[in-house]
């Protein structure tokens, strides 16, 4: 058993370990926009224009705060930030549960 | 929980992490290595001071350590005694002070970083089986210090991609203790197998 867990976590981690070549991260609600905007690549400007939002220069707000300060749900807003980045040209797959909160 | 920890990094830096690393040292399960990654990112991003972070995390895991020792020292006896006598709690509290005087400070050293979920145990049972204070603080702070290193580090360099990252992480973490239980009970089976 210990055997077949060594394995099981040993190849899962080797996934894991090829999604950090793959793949982009997905958005989650803890995130500011100047850090997904860092981790994919884009000036924030074009994430911040997505949402509606004046940019900030040091602006460290997670986007539950922002979606909390437009009145709708965190979802909607993560939804607005992945169409910008489709439009932008990243068109890498997110992995599966990528999508929520 | 999850969430709302990192959303709380993200938004107040320094403060938050010396908190969640305090509060995560004592026993609650808080993503800690992520949050650690995270960090790291942040600081390659300029939102971070790094050697505040450093200082910080370094300085909020050894109070929770500490707070974990000291309830082991001072109270974990009668804790033990008055609420889990019916789940064979004297029975873990000695094995708890085997294991203390067994692995001694290299458990409490590679507790805090190679299998860091079982950091708070050794806390509370190096506590309970009075290790010399001052010898649990130097391995505390060696430890804390290498997991420090490591975590934020890794964030440091790999500040796109940190949640692939932790994943990889926590499933290397996990395959290292099984492959460990794995060679542990083969050798148990040879030497009984031999002194058959």
């Amino acid at each position: 058993m210990a055997l077949a867990a060594t394995i099981t976590f040993g190849y899962r981690a080797s996934q894991h370990a090829r999604r950090l070549r793959l793949e982009n991260e997905p958005i989650r609600s803890w995130m500011s926009v100047p850090f997904i905007a860092h981790t994919h690549h884009v000036p924030p400007e074009t994430l911040y224009q997505a949402i509606g939002v004046e940019p900030h220069p040091h602006d460290r707000r997670p986007l539950r705060a922002i979606a909390r300060a437009q009145n709708r749900p965190a979802a909607a807003v993560i939804r607005d930030l992945e169409n910008a980045l489709v439009r932008a040209g990243h068109t890498h797959p997110a992995p599966p549960g990528g999508k929520g909160p | 929980m999850r969430e709302w920890v990192l959303a709380a990094l993200s938004q107040y830096g320094s403060p938050a992490l010396f908190a969640v690393m305090t509060v995560s040292s004592i026993g609650a399960p808080l993503p800690v290595t992520l949050l650690l990654i995270v960090t790291g990112s942040l600081i390659s991003l300029g939102v971070m001071n790094l050697w505040w972070a450093i200082g910080l995390a370094i300085a909020g895991s050894v109070l929770g350590d500490q707070i974990g020792y000291a309830i082991g020292r001072w109270g974990g006896t009668a804790l033990v005694s008055r609420f889990g006598p019916a789940r064979g709690a004297s029975e873990r509290l000695a094995k708890a002070e085997a294991q203390m005087r067994r692995w001694g400070g290299l458990g409490v050293f590679f507790s805090r970083w190679l299998v860091s979920p079982l950091g708070p145990w050794f806390n509370f049972a190096s506590g309970i089986a009075e290790y010399p204070w001052a010898r649990f603080v130097f391995w505390d702070v060696a430890g804390e210090v290498v997991d420090t290193a490591i975590c934020l580090g890794l964030g440091y360099v790999f500040s796109d991609r940190v949640q692939a990252l932790d994943a990889a992480l926590g499933d290397f973490t996990w395959a290292l203790v099984a492959l460990l239980a794995a060679v542990w009970l083969g050798w148990k089976l040879w030497k009984a197998l031999r002194s058959h």
